[in-house]
């Protein structure tokens, strides 16, 4: 790089250089590389106000404290863009941040050698979030498959639910605002810098159009001071997570239907389709505002047929939620699932999918539906052969296990995770790092379907009550119907029940 | 369901155009429809049409996404129909601009011009008033021009001191730029109504703001 160089002072007493040259821009702000190339410094175009600066001296003081310095902190890093430190230069303040990851800009770019020359600019999520976008115009390798967008869902809901937990609201969670990698199943928050805290610090934003909730659009047009209004917070950043995976799982707004309410006025149109009038276009009591794929591009006809994909392929985990965020609380923030709820529910989904058998399907994983005949949604592809699931149970009590409500699919190199053998353990930040590698590992050899231990050292076929099997650790087990493999691990012990379909 | 933005841009391609002016609209042009595909919200909504205007005006490409949109090569010849375009543009409008069902947004529309119109402007102009345009940035290129007729047609009128090739393509520049910002706002359930809410324009392009006359 040629451009000059700045250097800059910080509030915690450092000094930055810089290039001065301008890398990229926001609404707010211009952004520059730091001379050590693991960071920029994006400056206010504005002056700041005095409200905006303490808010931003929080946000890289103890916010930032209290996420990044907790025990499992560092887990953080690649789930947040989160500012470290402020600058000022004499006239405007900035941010300093982390530089995004290089997964998050285009490796391939566009279709016919990039004709949209799209190389190395940031992957925005618009780009993945229309069919015609994502399919007809980007290279097949940036695509990413249904399980990343499941995995996407998933860190987009943890981040949630750490802002949250923190008290803070993200306020604009929209497309621009989370960057994602479908090709690596990677999410990042990023433009923390608006977050809001309830009575201390009050959105600048109303949020990003398509993830503003209605309520939040219902009320634009009130004053400041009308009581009436409604501003972002944390049960609105809820509204916006639900549309956020379900755009990305089904490439579709869950309010954008036929019903059309100003014929002559699309401003007008636009402020009731979103706000007072928002409706599912999959309600199931009302389906006046369902889609209308034949008047659709053909890229997009597909995945607008909700008769033909309807949101509950996602499994039963999501539609449920999907359900509570567009249909009973669309209209009720307080019925709206919380980013805890989805976390959970994407953990579940994630064991209860298995893989197409069509190369060509552009999802290649779909959820199990729970038929004896499972077809892939998204291609027709029925599955072939033989389907091991294994139905979680739990010890509550001596020998008494109830059902755990959670499933594991078994494919071809399926993963069995210390998760999967006691309840007490979650995936998530606080996985303790011996708890974060498999236990063991499915395969197909010679038409069955075998269970390799690899860390088990209390794994015991218990098929027949009376006569429990030990199975040592390299030992293999045929995953047949009616298999009870019993697990003790910590302090707990777990039934895998095998079906086969 | 998506609602469309349809973009008019308008070219004065007299023989006053020839050279170095010619050449800038038409680089002006190409890096703009290469700017706007790198915008995955302008590929979503913005489409886009041109018409040249000379002895005659014609439409040298219909409304097309812009992936779809083929650049058309400019020829100079004759005079200046800018009534004649305006006619042309409100044939075009009503002919592919959806009014009924899920309505288009109202149309943007920039028009250039380095000289002054040889045809009957005023019935154009009449016949612009049966159609609803969202924004019209009409901009005088060069001494050539004259602001007073395009006044007469639009309140959002820009003037470029030379019609030479930086300040041409800094127009165009700035139009992608509105674009963009236009195909952001609809999706905000808004539309742009007036300078303050298109980009700031670079130094060649003084702007006239007739509302303040």
């Amino acid at each position: 790089m040629s451009s000059n160089i700045k250097t800059v002072q910080t509030f915690a007493g450092d000094t930055i250089s810089y290039y001065d040259e301008i890398i990229g821009s926001g609404t707010m702000k211009d952004v520059y590389f730091t001379t050590d190339k693991k960071h920029v410094v994006a400056f206010y175009r504005d002056p700041l106000e005095q409200n905006a600066l303490e808010r931003l001296k929080m946000i890289t003081g103890a916010y930032h404290k209290g996420i990044f310095e907790e025990k499992n902190g560092n887990y953080w890093n690649n789930l947040f863009c989160w500012p470290t430190d402020i600058v000022f230069d004499g006239k405007l303040h900035g941010v300093v941040l982390p530089k995004y990851h290089q997964q998050y800009f285009f490796e391939h770019g566009s279709i016919n050698n990039d004709f949209l020359a799209i190389k190395n600019r940031e992957k925005e999520g618009k780009w993945f979030s229309s069919p015609t976008n994502r399919f007809s115009r980007l290279d097949k390798r940036e695509w990413g498959d249904w399980k990343n967008y499941l995995r996407i869902g998933l860190l987009v809901s943890r981040a949630v639910r750490r802002m949250h937990a923190a008290g803070l609201a993200h306020s604009d969670l929209s497309y621009k605002n989370v960057l994602i990698s479908p090709s690596s199943g990677n999410a990042c928050v990023i433009d923390v810098d608006g977050l809001v805290v309830p009575d201390k610090f009050y959105p600048d934003v109303v949020g990003t159009p398509d993830f503003i909730a209605p309520e939040v659009v219902a009320t634009t047009h009130l004053s400041k001071e009308d009581e009436k209004k409604v501003l972002p917070s944390r049960l609105t950043d809820r509204h916006a997570l639900a549309v956020l995976i379900y755009q990305y799982l089904f490439l579709r707004h869950p309010l954008r239907g036929k019903k059309i309410h100003d014929m002559d006025d699309p401003e007008r149109d636009e402020l009731l389709i979103m706000g007072e009038k928002a409706l599912f276009i999959e309600h199931p009591l009302d389906n006046s505002n369902t889609t209308n794929p034949s008047l659709a591009r053909p890229a997009d006809k597909f995945w607008l047929d909700t008769r033909k994909l309807p949101y509950t392929v996602a499994g039963p985990y999501l539609s449920k939620l999907f359900k509570e965020a567009f249909v009973d609380g669309l209209h009720h923030p307080q019925k709206r699932p919380t980013a805890n709820d989805w976390e959970q529910a994407l953990i579940k989904t994630i064991d209860l999918i298995q893989p197409c058998s069509n190369k060509e399907c552009l999802s290649q994983w779909y959820v199990f539906d729970n038929s004896k005949k499972p077809i892939c949604p998204f291609c027709d592809t029925p599955y072939k052969g033989q389907l091991p699931v294994i139905n979680l149970y739990s010890e509550r009590g001596e020998g008494r296990f109830i059902p755990d409500d959670h499933r594991l699919m078994i494919y071809k190199n399926q993963s069995i995770f210390p998760w999967h053998v006691d309840r007490n353990i979650t995936p998530n930040e606080r996985l303790a790092p011996k708890d974060s590698s498999r236990v063991g590992y499915c395969i197909f050899h010679d038409n069955h379907w075998l269970f390799v231990n690899e860390k088990l050292t209390q794994l015991f076929d218990a098929t027949e009550a009376e006569e429990k099997k030990k199975i040592a650790i390299g030992d293999t087990v045929e995953l047949k119907d009616g298999l009870k493999l019993l697990v003790k691990y910590n302090h707990s012990a777990r039934l895998l029940l095998v079906q086969l379909v | 369901m998506h609602r469309r933005l349809p973009i008019y841009i308008l070219v004065d391609t007299s023989f006053s155009m020839t050279g170095e002016p010619l050449k800038a609209v038409q680089n002006g042009l190409d890096t703009l429809v290469k700017a706007l595909r790198q915008d995955p919200q302008a590929l979503e909504t913005a489409y886009l049409s041109v018409i040249e205007f000379n002895s005659k005006a014609k439409q040298l490409e219909t409304l097309k996404d812009l992936t779809s949109f083929q650049m058309p090569t400019l020829e100079v010849s004759g005079a200046t129909s800018m009534g004649e375009a305006l006619s042309l543009l409100v044939e075009c409008i009503k002919n592919e601009v959806l009014v009924e069902g899920r309505r288009d947004w109202k149309p943007m529309v920039f028009l250039l011009t380095d000289g002054i119109p040889t045809d009957n402007l005023q019935k154009g102009i009449n016949e612009l008033k049966s159609i609803k345009i969202g924004t019209f940035v009409a901009c005088a290129a060069g001494s050539g021009a004259k602001i007073e007729y395009l006044e007469k047609i639009t309140p959002l009128v820009v003037t470029l001191d030379e019609a030479n090739t930086e300040s041409i393509s800094s127009f165009f520049k700035w139009v992608s730029a509105s674009i963009s910002v236009g195909s952001q706002k609809v999706e905000q359930g808004k539309e742009i109504d007036a300078f303050g809410e298109l980009p700031p324009p670079p130094k060649e392009i003084n702007i006239i703001d007739l509302t303040k006359h």
